[in-house]
């Protein structure tokens, strides 16, 4: 007799056989026998007397997830966390500030003085450098004091409270808890906060967390923000509240960030990504006290000294190109005047100005680069400014561009909602190897951003 | 010189190979020709199955084909050999029975993926699954099936023909027979047509649920599920398929209670896994170790109520709601809970 | 065989180097497994100087990473696996780690385990012991469990699970050459273990035996082929799919790739 030859496809249906043999429940006869085997190894290597440390963890869970303060308290922690950042901030920004500044002058003097030609001082220094001056005081600061605050909540065990408190509000979007995970890693770099949603099993929720990532502002966007928030809503009030009021209104920024993903994630739910919420296990792992020297390592290098760097790499290009927009002329006029004049109209719409359109175009590599090229294109339109302080800086945009109220306002909302940058695209296109995908994820916030500044634009002019 | 460009950019657009319009169009028509024909042959099967003959007036109405149309689609089916017809009854060959069986198992696979892995409301899958059907190869199926643990049943309730082609006999009694008060449980719903099957969802009944009729008149059909009644028109009742509900379920077993109705602080033993909990959602949790007689305390509860953390095997889990419904357990004495 | 061995590889002689992200020329490949929150990627950057994401929340490590370091004149690659409760129900992260210790055939896996939570843990050190002979438990956190009154017994945890138990502070590096020693030892067969597996069913335990020889008849040279059984008998898609297709080799090499992840495009093209 000879043996008949066995093939892969024989073995896969005779398991198939075999399994339907087998009871119902196989996968329950194999779990129960490996936990019952692991709770007789365990109880002979564990010896358990119980200790305050758990009884405080749970007392603090308590009331960190307890009906009256969870949602209080979560808004009070970001709330303090901004504004440290912001009043700490305030003092080394002026200080940078003045010194690139200083370097500024002396520099331009030197080139003038070993006679380079006026165009390659005013590219170099008054152009290219000064931006870079701008990305550095204005960022450094910030992130050097956020970035270790937030690693400190991550590393204590926070953020999972944050996703166990609003995971109610996901489930009746549609979502699932640990979007509200892929969120606070979004508020490093949303192309980070993309690949974070892996943690969620399910496709389709999957989906909503890559769309709506975007809606949590990321480290590049925060410098913005807390720009807008400290030069320009703080300042209409009294010195005293200023920081409050800077603090209050990035803190209303993201809970309307917040507001909008949740938005948008139910409606996403109800329309082409049909589904209801899934199954959600989530560990809530007790308190680890952090490591502070690390912490600051790791947010200071890795994070904040990495996002300058990449503000610092797009910002220089992005300084050639605004060099160029300025100085090809056609008809007499500059290219940069008109683009942002043909921009302008759609501008004006939103409550917005075309500069700031052909900024938001400029940036589409690094949300980093806006505050630096805006200030390029405004000052390479022939209004040349000692941005000595920050109060100088309002006066620039106040007095000669025609700020208001409103534009800061949608300013901040546009940056909040607008396109992903390039890096977060590709990155969406990567996790779900789909163009349509990418492209949602793309065009999808930038119509949001179009929408609600055009709204609040009308109400506005219709209100004052 | 402007116009030139603009018709070899127009003539390019349409005649480039695979994603051009032209192509596209071919791909287009392909896939249309490829519905049509699975889901002629889907008719015919059933048709078989019920134990009617079809015709090309009973195939008629289901594709909605003009008499040219309609000719042209059987005259092809004959020629690759998947039917063969007497002149007015049509047939399944071997090859056009496969071919069908094939589509009929991509039909309810796609669902059970909806149902049970999307979570997909049950009287939207079969819109979908239907449409999707037939963009599907026997290769990926095998691997569908076998990434949802080869399911038996669709969310229906029918049953899913194996790789081989062999369909499990479909269990159960159809509700319109079945005897008055002898407790029932509910195995299959049908899915066609929709709109019958929209209202047995309406009614509120489900696959699983444990039923007694308790008045059955010409007119109509009530059950009782010991909390709520329903009221079904005889036609609908012949859409239900039960049977014999052997024991009460777990859930009215003395003391036993849903994990989600522990009391905070509360400590219990784990009695079972609902069987209606499913898929990657009964994998996921007894993988954390919500197996029987594992001791579980619930823990926290967020301001909204929802979900609700529990202390089990050393870690602080929490769980939605609709998880800790399934998860049948049996409360301690406080004294004994530590 | 576990002969006495020379004293090269004693504690006294050994020095240890992290190599960081250096790609080629190791000796051995070693895998860290464990439940997510357990310290892996802290154990991680210890040995390796690398800077991986740390965080406490499940599920920062969603890829893999990989990394180098020397200890006792052999160069050691370490591969960081994503942190799982389980490897049977198939989620990416699940599908990424079992297939890297299934088939790309470290010379020893590190199971991280939590001190504090040794029984949720230990169900995947099991299901690692199923896969593979060459394991080494380090249990982590112990000055964590220690304030929470809670003492693991190393020894009693090793002869129970047949392979080496050791307690460490990854954090602050406690341990950390003991712990290297019986990676050592067991990358380089010094140390047989022995490692524990537990029994189903009878009917179970059955079926399996069927399938065994059928395995290894229409795939010779297949790494665990009772394993492999099992994982047909529950049915497992990725399993089927490397054993029809005959591309348990191209599966290997898939795990030598730097970040090995399954496509999903037919599962997110299903939710439309």
């Amino acid at each position: 007799m000879t043996e008949p030859v066995t093939t892969p496809a024989d073995v896969i249906r005779e398991a198939g056989a075999l399994r339907r043999s087998l009871e119902a429940g196989f996968r329950e006869e194999v779990v129960s026998s490996i936990y019952g085997e692991v709770e007789r190894v365990s109880r002979r290597a564990v010896n358990d007397q119980g200790s305050r440390t758990l009884e405080l963890d749970q007392q603090i869970d308590r009331i960190v997830t307890s009906r009256l303060f969870g949602l209080p308290l979560m808004l009070l922690i970001l709330a303090v966390v901004f504004w440290l950042t912001i009043v700490g901030a305030n003092v080394p920004s002026a200080m940078l500030a003045s010194a690139l500044f200083a370097v500024e002058d002396w520099a331009a003097a030197w080139f003038t003085s070993r006679g380079s030609p006026d165009w390659l001082t005013g590219f170099l220094w008054h152009g290219v450098f000064r931006g870079l001056a701008w990305v550095v005081s204005v960022m450094l600061p910030p992130m050097a004091i956020f970035f270790p605050l937030f690693t400190i909540l991550e590393d204590l065990g926070y953020l999972p409270r944050v996703a166990f408190n609003l995971d109610y509000l996901f489930k009746r979007a549609g979502a699932h808890g640990k979007q509200a995970l892929s969120m606070t890693m979004g508020f490093g770099c949303n192309a980070a906060g993309v690949i974070a949603t892996r943690v969620i099993d399910s496709p389709r929720e999957r989906l909503v967390a890559i769309l709506t990532n975007n809606f949590v502002p990321c480290n590049g966007r925060f410098p913005t923000l807390i720009m807008l928030a400290t030069v320009f809503v703080a300042a209409a009030f009294p010195p005293a509240v200023a920081s409050f009021v800077a603090a209050g209104s990035v803190v209303a920024i993201v809970v309307l960030g917040v507001i909008f993903t949740l938005g948008v994630s139910w409606v996403l739910s109800r329309t082409i990504l049909r589904g209801e919420a899934s199954a959600f296990t989530l560990e809530l792992p007790p308190y680890r006290r952090p490591g502070i020297l690390r912490i600051l390592y790791t947010s200071i290098i890795d994070r904040t000294l990495f996002v300058l760097w990449r503000a610092i790499q797009t910002a220089a290009p992005a300084g050639a190109v605004i060099w160029l927009l300025a100085n090809i002329s056609v008809g007499g006029t500059n290219l940069a005047t008109h683009v942002s004049s043909a921009l302008n109209p759609l501008g004006r719409a939103i409550g917005l100005d075309g500069v700031i359109l052909l900024t938001y175009i400029i940036a589409i590599p690094a949300n980093e680069i806006v505050v630096p090229t805006m200030l390029m294109i405004y000052m390479a339109q022939g209004m040349m400014t000692e941005l000595e302080s920050l109060d100088a800086l309002r006066r620039l945009l106040v007095d000669q561009h025609g700020w208001t109220m409103l534009t800061a306002v949608n300013l901040m909302l546009f940056s909040l909602l607008h396109n992903p940058c390039a890096t977060t695209i590709i990155t969406i296109y990567k996790e779900t190897l789909s163009g349509k995908w990418a492209a949602i994820g793309a065009l999808l916030p930038l119509a949001l951003a179009f929408g609600v500044t055009f709204l609040t634009a009308t109400v506005a002019r219709w209100l004052f | 010189m402007a116009i030139a460009i603009l018709l070899s950019l127009v003539a390019f657009a349409v005649l480039l190979p695979t994603y051009g319009v032209a192509a596209q169009w071919r791909v287009y028509r392909s896939g249309l020709a490829r519905e049509r024909t699975e889901n002629a042959l889907k008719h015919l099967l059933r048709q078989a199955t019920d134990g009617h003959s079809a015709s090309f007036r009973s195939l008629k109405g289901e594709l909605g084909l003009s008499d040219r149309e309609l000719l042209s689609l059987a005259e092809r089916l004959e020629l690759e050999g998947l039917i063969h017809s007497d002149g007015t009854h049509l047939k399944l060959t071997t090859d056009g029975e496969r071919l069908a069986l094939h589509v009929l198992r991509a039909h309810r696979l796609w669902e059970v993926y909806l149902a049970e892995e999307l979570g997909v409301p049950v009287d939207r899958v079969h819109a979908q699954a239907e449409r999707q059907e037939h963009r599907l190869n026997p290769q990926q199926l095998d691997r569908l099936s076998a990434a949802m643990g080869h399911p038996d049943i669709d969310p229906h309730g029918d049953p899913i023909p194996g790789p081989d082609g062999v369909v499990p006999e479909a269990p159960g009694t159809v509700l319109s027979a079945w005897p008055l008060s002898t407790p029932a449980r509910i195995v299959h719903l049908e899915d066609e047509p929709p709109l019958a099957f929209a209202q047995l969802i309406a009614e509120g009944l489900k696959l699983g649920q444990v039923v007694r009729v308790i008045e059955r008149t010409p007119s109509r059909l009530v059950l009782s599920d010991g909390e709520n009644e329903f009221r079904l028109a005889p036609m609908l009742a012949a859409n239900v398929h039960v049977v014999a509900a052997s024991s009460e379920p777990a859930r009215a077993l003395d003391g036993v209670l849903p994990l989600s109705d522990l009391p905070s602080g509360a400590a219990a033993d784990i009695v079972a896994l609902d069987p209606h909990l499913k898929g990657f959602a009964r994998r996921r949790l007894l993988d954390l170790g919500f197996t029987p007689g594992a001791r579980v305390r619930s823990e926290l509860q967020p301001f909204s109520g929802d979900p609700r953390a529990y202390r089990l095997r050393g870690t602080t889990i929490a769980l939605r709601r609709e998880q800790s419904d399934r998860v049948l357990v049996r409360a301690l004495q406080p004294e004994r809970s530590r | 065989m576990s002969a006495p061995h020379a004293c090269d590889t004693c504690p006294m002689h050994t020095e240890m180097a992290q190599l960081g992200a250096a790609v080629g020329g190791f000796d051995r490949v070693v895998a860290l497994a464990g439940n997510p929150n357990t310290g892996k990627s802290t154990l991680f950057n210890a040995l390796t100087g690398l800077r991986q994401h740390t965080g406490n929340w499940p599920g920062k490590t969603v890829t893999r990473a990989e990394g180098g370091f020397q200890f006792a004149g052999k160069r050691y690659k370490l591969v960081d696996l994503p942190g799982t409760y389980s490897l049977l129900s198939a989620s990416d992260d699940e599908e990424v780690a079992r297939n890297f210790l299934l088939f790309g055939r470290p010379d020893c896996t590190v199971v991280v385990v939590d001190a504090s939570a040794l029984e949720r843990n230990l169900y995947l050190v099991l299901q690692v012991l199923e896969i593979t002979d060459r394991v080494v438990v380090a249990v982590n956190l112990i000055d964590e469990a220690k304030r929470r009154g809670i003492e693991v017994e190393t020894r009693s945890l090793a002869r129970d699970l047949g392979v080496p138990a050791v307690p460490i502070v990854a954090r602050t590096g406690e341990n950390i050459m003991a712990l290297l020693q019986d990676v050592a030892n067991v990358a380089s067969g010094d140390t047989v273990t022995q490692p524990l597996r537990s029994k189903g069913t009878p009917a179970f335990e059955r079926a399996v035996s069927k399938l065994v020889p059928m395995i290894e008849a229409a795939a010779p040279g297949v790494p665990n082929a009772r394993w492999i059984a099992i994982r047909l008998l529950d049915g497992d898609a990725s399993v089927e799919e490397a054993l029809t297709t005959g591309r348990l080799a191209e599966l290997v090499a898939r795990q030598q790739a730097p970040d090995a992840r399954f496509s999903r495009k037919i599962a997110l093209q299903g939710a439309q």
